[in-house]
Formats: C-alpha cells, sequence, structure tokens
C-alpha cells in the first residue's frame, strides 16, 4: 500500500474546504484537497446559494415585467423554457466549478476526488475512479457540510416529495406546489415557483415566517409580500401524514385544530439541514461528535484528535457559506500561519433572499432584549428614501441596534430591495466599533439606497434629512 | 440636555471634589460646574451651555468617567464652547520667531491616561478593528483596560501602543524597584493613637493621596542633593521700591518672584542640564528648549503646581501679572489638567510665610528644584572689611545627583545668585 504524504489533508470542496486548501497552500502548505463529487463548490456552489440565486434572479424578470404596467410598459404573458433555464443555471455553476479547480491547479493543490474515510488519526483512504488511494497527513481539515433533512415520515420515495436539491433542478413547474417549513431556503425557493407560475402554500409550524434570527419588523414586509404571490401561509400549523397518490401527493395537515386534507403536485421539504460524515470513518480517529452529529471543536477550530479540525456546517453553528470561509482561515492560521487565531469575537452578517431581501448583521433587536443588553435602536423607513420610491419598492427599513451611552453600531438590520448587498456596510460598521455619530458624519451617495443607512443613524439623533423625528436630548 | 463629563485632560478617570453649582443656577456658557481630581490635577468641568441647573446626577467623591452625566441643563441655548481639553498651546504669533519642539517626548507618570491593570475591574469591550482586535488577542491584551480615543472610545492601534509603552514602563519601574535593597516597603503604620491620649480622625482627601504618593516616589527614587546659598536682595529691593508705582499703575504687582523667574529662566539657559529631564526607558537626556516654570501654591486643600509657560519670552510685566493671575486660579480651584503639564522646573517659594533654608523634594520628572526662605536683615561682611545690614534671602537647590553633578551644581547656584544681584534695570523697565 502506497503511502501519499502531505502536510494537510482537507475532506470536502465546498466554501469552507476549498478556501482552506488554497490558505494554506498560500501559507507554503502542501495540500491536498478531497472532493467526492465531480464538479469542486460543494453544496454553496452546486445545490445551494448559487444556483437558487440564478433561478431568483430570472424569475425576477417575470414579476418586473409582470409589475410594470403601471409604469407605462406592457408585457404578455412570460413564456418559460425551464430546460434553456436549467442550462443557463447549469452554465454558471460549470463556469464557477472550473474556476475553482483552475485555482487549486495554480496553487499547487492536489485535488483528489473520491469519497474520503478515516483508517486512523493520520491516514485518509480516498475511494476515487482509479482504486483506492492512502493519504497521510500531518493534519486534517473535515469540512463535509450537511444535507437537507428528510424526515422519515416525508422520505415516501417519491420524486415529487423534493428537498432544495431537487427543487433546484426544476424538474418541472408543479401547478400546486406546499412548501413544509417556512425558513429562508423554503421561502426562497417559494418565490422561485411563485413567480414561474406555481401556486405555493407553505406550512409553517412556529407563529412567524423566517423565525428565529431577523427581528419582527424585518419579516413583516416578506411575510407581506409572499402574502400575494403566495396561495396561502399557513402559520402554527403541521404535517401530519404524506403518501403517494397518483401523480399527486396527499397531504393531511393540521391548522388551528383542524385536520385539512389535500393533493399537491410536489411538495419540498425545507425543515433544515443535518451533519454529514456519518461514514467517513471518524470513529477510528479520536474525534467525537454532538448527539446531532456535529463535530466537537474548540475555538481554534481543533477536534478533540490533535490531527484533526472541522470547519463549516459539520462543526455546527449557523450552517452558512462564509462562516465556512472564515472558519477555513481560521482554522489554517492555527495549523499552518503565524500566531493563534480563535473562533470568536467577530460577525456573521445573514441574509435571506426573499422578496424583499432581509439582511441582518451583528446584535439583533430581538436578541438583546433576549440577553437583556440595553440598546437603542435608530430606524429609517424606506418610504422616505427616493431611490426607493424609483425602485417602487417602499416597502423597506434600515435599523441600527445601538450601544445607548457610546452610540456604537452593535447590530444592523435592513429589510428591502438589494438588503443582501446593503448590508456589507452593516458589518464594517459593526466590526470596526463605528458609532451612530460616525455613520452620520460619512456621506453616501445619492439617490441610492445605502442612504438609508446614514440617514437611520442621522435619524437617531434627530437631524435626518428626510424624516422628521423628536430631537435627541443631550446631543 | 443631560451634561456628560468630557475628555479631562488626559486624565480617564476621576472623582468629584466638589459641586460648584446647584439646581436653579443660572450658568453661562463655560462656567465650571463640578471639579474633579484626576491622578494629575483637579480640573474644573465646564458647562458647554449656558442654561438653568435641573438635577445634580453626581455626588462628592463619586469616580466618574467621561460620559458621565454630571447634570441635567435646561433652557440650554447657544452655541456650545470648546471643553478645556489638556494641553490646547495659546496660538503664537505667525511671525515669531520658528518653534522648536523637544526632541522626544519625556516619559509621562502612567498613572493618569489608562485605567489600572486590575483582573477584578474589567469594564465592556470597546469598539476596535478586527486587526486591533487580533493584535490585542496575540499579545494578550485585554481591550477592555484601554480607553480608546475615538468616537464611542473606539481604541484604535494607537491606543493599543500607547497602553503597551505604559505597561512596559511599568514593568521597568517595578523591576528598577525590586532590585534596590530591603526597607523600601514599610510596615503600614496602624497604630490606635487614642490610647495615648484624646484624638480626631480625618480621612485623607484624594489631592493629598496623590501628594503623598508622588512624594514618597520622588524622594525614593531619586538620589537628591540640596545646595545652599544667600543671595543679597538690596538691588532686587531697590529696583523694586523704584517700579513698583510704575507696574501697579499697569494692573501688576511687583513682588520679589517675577525677578526670580526672570533670573531663574536666565540661569537656566546658561545651565541647559537643569531644564532637563530623564527618559528612563530610552536612557537618554532630553534638553528643553522651552521654560515653563512651575510654581508651588500653597492652598487650602494643600499643594499644587501650576506652570507658568514659556518664561523666557515674557517680560517682567507680563510675568508678574500671569503670576497674580496663576495664584488665584490655584486658590479659587479653578486650575485645569493643562494648567499643571509641562513644567521644567520647579520654584517653592516660602518667603512670604517665612523661615530660612528648607530642602525641597524635586518634582519628578523634572531634575531640579529652587526653595526660597524668607529674605531677612543679616550682618554681611562687606569686600572691604566692613559689617553691614543686607537683606539676605536663603536659596536652596535640590537637584537630581544621576543627571547634575556637584560641581554643576554649585556653578548654578552661584549664577543663579548672581543673576539676581545683578539683576539688569532694562529688564523692570516698562
Amino acid at each position: 500500500m502506497e503511502l501519499i504524504p502531505t502536510d494537510i489533508v482537507v475532506v470536502g470542496a465546498g466554501p469552507g474546504g476549498y478556501a482552506a486548501a488554497f490558505y494554506a497552500a498560500d501559507l507554503g502548505k502542501k495540500v491536498i484537497l478531497i472532493e467526492q463529487d465531480p464538479r469542486l463548490g460543494g453544496v454553496c456552489m452546486n445545490r445551494g446559494c448559487i444556483p437558487s440565486k440564478a433561478l431568483l434572479n430570472a424569475a425576477h424578470a417575470i414579476d418586473t415585467a409582470r409589475e410594470s404596467a403601471h409604469r407605462g410598459i406592457f408585457f404578455g404573458e412570460p413564456r418559460i423554457d425551464i430546460d434553456k433555464m436549467r442550462a443557463w443555471k447549469e452554465s454558471i455553476l460549470q463556469k464557477l466549478g472550473s474556476g475553482i479547480a483552475g485555482l487549486a491547479r495554480m496553487r499547487g493543490v492536489t485535488v483528489m476526488h473520491g469519497k474520503g474515510h478515516f483508517e486512523d488519526s493520520s491516514t485518509l483512504r480516498v475511494e476515487t475512479a482509479e482504486g483506492q488511494k492512502y493519504v497521510r497527513f500531518d493534519k486534517a481539515i473535515v469540512a463535509v457540510g450537511s444535507r437537507p433533512a428528510l424526515p422519515r415520515a416525508f422520505d415516501l420515495g417519491n420524486p415529487r416529495v423534493m428537498t432544495s436539491t431537487e427543487a433546484l433542478e426544476i424538474p418541472e413547474i408543479p401547478e400546486n406546489l406546499l412548501i413544509i417549513g417556512g425558513g429562508y431556503i423554503g421561502m426562497e425557493l417559494g418565490s422561485v415557483y411563485a413567480s414561474l407560475g406555481s401556486k405555493v402554500t407553505v406550512i409553517e409550524a412556529l407563529d412567524s415566517i423566517l423565525a428565529g434570527g431577523a427581528d419582527p419588523d424585518l419579516v413583516r414586509p416578506v411575510a407581506a409580500h409572499a402574502k400575494k404571490a403566495f396561495k396561502e401561509i399557513r402559520l402554527k400549523a403541521k404535517v401530519l401524514k404524506m403518501t403517494s397518490a397518483g401523480k399527486q401527493v396527499k397531504v393531511v395537515s393540521e391548522h388551528e385544530g383542524k385536520t385539512v386534507e389535500e393533493l399537491y403536485d410536489r411538495v419540498l421539504v425545507s425543515v433544515g439541514r443535518v451533519p454529514n460524515g456519518q461514514d467517513m470513518g471518524l470513529e477510528n480517529t479520536k474525534v467525537e461528535r454532538d448527539e446531532k452529529g456535529f463535530i466537537k471543536i474548540d475555538e481554534r477550530m481543533a477536534s478533540t484528535d490533535p490531527n484533526i479540525y472541522a470547519i463549516g456546517d459539520i462543526a455546527g453553528g449557523l450552517m452558512l457559506a462564509h462562516k465556512a470561509s472564515k472558519e477555513a482561515r481560521i482554522a489554517v492560521d492555527n495549523l499552518a500561519g503565524e500566531g493563534r487565531s480563535v473562533n470568536r469575537d467577530y460577525v456573521i452578517p445573514a441574509v435571506v433572499f426573499t422578496d424583499p431581501e432581509v439582511a441582518w448583521v451583528g446584535l439583533t433587536e430581538q436578541e438583546a432584549k433576549q440577553k437583556g443588553i440595553a440598546v437603542e435602536v435608530a430606524k429609517f423607513p424606506w418610504g422616505a428614501s427616493g431611490r426607493a420610491l424609483t425602485l417602487d419598492r417602499v416597502d423597506g427599513l434600515t435599523k441600527l441596534i445601538l450601544e445607548p451611552e457610546t452610540h456604537r453600531i452593535l447590530g444592523v438590520g435592513i429589510v428591502g430591495h438589494g438588503a443582501a448587498e446593503l448590508i456589507g456596510e452593516g458589518a464594517v460598521a459593526v466590526e470596526m466599533g463605528a458609532t451612530a455619530h460616525d455613520l452620520a458624519s460619512i456621506v453616501h451617495p445619492h439617490p441610492t439606497l445605502s442612504e438609508t443607512v446614514m440617514e437611520a443613524a442621522e435619524s437617531f439623533f434627530g437631524y435626518s434629512t428626510h424624516i422628521h423625528t423628536r430631537k435627541r436630548e443631550g446631543h | 440636555m443631560d451634561v456628560r463629563l468630557p475628555n479631562i485632560g488626559e486624565g480617564a478617570e476621576g472623582s468629584v471634589v466638589s459641586i460648584v453649582v446647584k439646581p436653579g443656577d443660572t450658568i453661562t456658557a463655560g462656567q465650571t460646574i463640578i471639579e474633579v481630581e484626576t491622578g494629575k490635577a483637579i480640573a474644573g468641568v465646564p458647562s458647554p451651555t449656558a442654561g438653568v441647573v435641573g438635577e445634580i446626577k453626581v455626588t462628592q467623591g463619586q469616580k466618574v468617567t467621561p460620559g458621565t452625566v454630571i447634570l441635567t441643563l435646561t433652557g440650554a441655548a447657544g452655541a456650545p464652547v470648546a471643553t478645556t481639553s489638556a494641553g490646547a498651546p495659546t496660538a503664537k504669533p505667525a511671525a515669531a520667531t520658528p518653534v522648536r519642539r523637544a526632541a522626544a517626548p519625556i516619559v509621562e507618570d502612567d498613572e493618569d491616561d489608562l485605567p489600572v491593570d486590575d483582573g477584578a475591574n474589567d469594564g465592556p469591550i470597546p469598539g476596535a478593528s478586527p486587526y486591533v482586535r487580533k493584535v490585542a488577542r496575540d499579545l494578550g491584551i485585554k481591550l477592555s483596560r484601554i480607553r480608546g480615543s475615538e468616537s464611542g472610545g473606539r481604541v484604535t492601534i494607537e491606543d493599543l501602543g500607547r497602553y503597551i509603552a505604559k505597561l512596559e514602563r511599568k514593568v521597568i519601574r517595578a523591576g528598577r524597584y525590586a532590585e534596590e535593597p530591603k526597607g523600601l516597603s514599610f510596615e503600614p503604620v496602624n497604630v490606635d493613637f487614642a490610647q495615648y491620649g484624646p484624638v480626631s480622625s480625618e480621612p485623607l482627601t484624594p489631592l493629598r493621596k496623590i501628594i503623598s504618593a508622588r512624594m514618597v516616589e520622588n524622594k525614593v527614587s531619586l538620589p537628591h542633593v540640596t545646595q545652599f546659598d544667600e543671595v543679597d536682595m538690596t538691588r532686587i529691593e531697590s529696583l523694586r521700591a523704584a517700579y513698583k508705582a510704575a507696574y501697579e499703575k499697569a494692573g501688576a504687582k511687583l513682588s520679589p518672584t517675577p525677578f526670580i523667574i526672570k533670573a531663574l529662566v536666565t540661569t537656566l539657559q546658561k545651565h541647559p542640564r537643569f531644564n532637563s529631564s530623564l527618559n528612563e526607558v530610552a536612557e537618554a537626556l532630553i534638553l528643553k528648549q522651552y521654560f515653563h516654570i512651575g510654581i508651588a501654591v500653597d492652598t487650602d486643600a494643600g499643594l499644587l503646581v501650576p506652570v507658568l509657560r514659556d518664561a523666557n519670552k515674557k517680560t517682567l510685566l507680563e510675568i508678574a501679572r500671569e503670576l497674580s493671575q496663576i495664584a488665584e486660579k490655584a486658590r479659587d480651584r479653578k486650575l485645569g489638567a493643562a494648567d499643571m503639564q509641562g513644567g521644567t522646573f520647579t520654584i517653592s517659594n516660602q518667603g512670604a510665610i517665612g523661615g530660612g533654608h528648607f530642602t525641597p523634594i524635586i518634582n519628578k520628572p523634572e531634575v531640579a528644584i529652587l526653595g526660597l526662605g524668607k529674605t531677612c536683615a543679616k550682618p554681611v561682611v562687606t569686600a572691604q572689611g566692613a559689617i553691614e545690614a543686607r537683606p539676605l534671602m536663603p536659596i536652596t537647590v535640590s537637584y537630581d545627583h544621576r543627571i547634575i553633578d556637584g560641581g554643576s551644581a554649585a556653578r548654578f547656584t552661584v549664577d543663579l545668585v548672581k543673576a539676581l544681584q545683578e539683576f539688569p534695570e532694562a529688564d523692570v523697565k516698562l
């Protein structure tokens, strides 16, 4: 058995894994990157962030065309060729995938396609197309990610019951689509299918869509918009049973004390994601996992096995690509870099690409309340933004969560058109320790939505140009 | 509106010494509302605007930091005035001689600008960029102990550097003390004196505690030598008698002190080492090209040392005028931190009270101090061998023997005596 020696092996080539591999190579380490899929990029690039954004953009044209009538521009009914749409989406993924492969090549990172299996704490067996290969590593970084959860009760072995992975392939445009779970994945994909023409029903167990993360006042415009675009949003409701019924799926659900039986053409189950890593030989190492299957890590991203680190979804916490990439830096800094790097003391922006978009970073008002942190809140409703009016999108709100004494920006929350892009400024403000006074002092370009960040700060002090607020004392 | 404590000089924290205004008072912008004691000084805190005092939110003795609400002001109007931030330099005429800066900043006493690194006292974590946070983390420094200089208390990389430099000085100082022979740590006095007779007790004021700590440090850390001499004040007395009326007309009291300052500056210019400080970290002698003379003033609260700036550029009349202003400000406790910083040489004048020679303690980081006693008529043997009654002023010069040798000190003292005894009349003329 031939052992291929390497400094670092990275298992999984998603936004955590390839970032870790590239960074380690940039620091002069010999790196092997393992990926079981033919294309690099992981879930984010192949079955998550990127394809969903492509579809949202495509579908957006339909909505825009429809909404143009009152602006004096009329379009006929759109004709949708889903094969072509799928191919266009696929071409983007292809470009990105080969881009990542090219970057790996330029850095001298060896990419090995196959399933990785730990033999022990310094050997990884890889099942490649050319047979088994054995990698002898000093350190390993596990970045094998997560997959959509499909509770056993919903797993009928029927392709009409989909997870996000299948839904992103757009097998068809179902007339009636049921989405189980009103979280960000359900709401984003619901938007796509609704725009394409499906009648979308959402069943959510909690009392709000997008519950748990964003502040309720930021979710409200999304709920209002979805109420119009979707057929129905059923809150505090539960699916009791699903069975195949010919070319449809029979769904029994409970809502407001009543049991309903309905037929849907397709069902999207978006009730969360579960960690991978079940059959990759972690039991042959000293790696420990928690009861949900996430690898236990310390603040340097090291697992309980001194040779093995874990990053991204498999390491628990928020399941976000940019969080995985950040953790890649931390892990590699500790493995190959100078000095210590720890997994704390930074904020992770969250973005939901619904219509309108919701984004937040740092402390939310809700979280402050739960933790008993005293804050002040500054708000700027987009009705007062000229740019929002020209876009026909006044359904937005920019809010700042402020430390009461110093007026430091602890958090920023935005709902509205383009919130995902706007939140970058919020992240800079929070990370740099900016104060409301700083944001109010910085000239923002006109007419843009970015002005709402500045004006929210100004409104806090009572001198916003475009809204009139009570003057604050002491300033 | 709420009136908050501004950044008082370099002092980050302080305690309220007195509350000058009371609810209902109508105050003007710039008027002192409270006095705050920092490690360095007592500073009056001015009101940012005019108005009527509502509620007073602080109590005497309370610890305050910048941002603490002092009082509420109603009917506030008018433009805010600049607060007394430290070191606001007086504007200099544009065409004047080029202003030369000191070669390097001297090592400041490090009690003032940052909170003590007492683990129990960790405050909230201030704002800082990710880079600053990383550097602090890598160095194992808690940002909560650093007072940031930017908006909202944000800590910059410079603030971090300043804090590290401070820690370094602390370590060096601690190391130096540790090497000293035993005897520097004394058993604290804790005796029940009431067993010997009736007593009363009064707690030390914050100012007294500071004076006490500084005196011990200065006396123990510097090798003092004190030079004694006497000045024949005949000429100064006659010059005073001749010009007193003219100075009074010009609104100044012509006491001996302006003469002494003038003569001292002349002597310091001749002996630049006496106008220097030792940078103990850089191990460099910093010779100052400015002459800021500290005047020890005896106040009800205790010793304060306001500084008369650029004494070399001022006429006798200007010095005389400024001297009365300073003394008045000190007694009214209206001195700001800036008024007491940057001195290069200190005069302690007990002449008005009485007494002869005494051995003053050097006001570190200065390297020498002049002590003056009461001028009295004493018999003097003249050059001709006759005995005459002459007004003699006892003077002493305490100096830091690390920097100044005995010979230099003797020469300095002789020159100072001479500068006074041969005071040029041209400098007195108005």
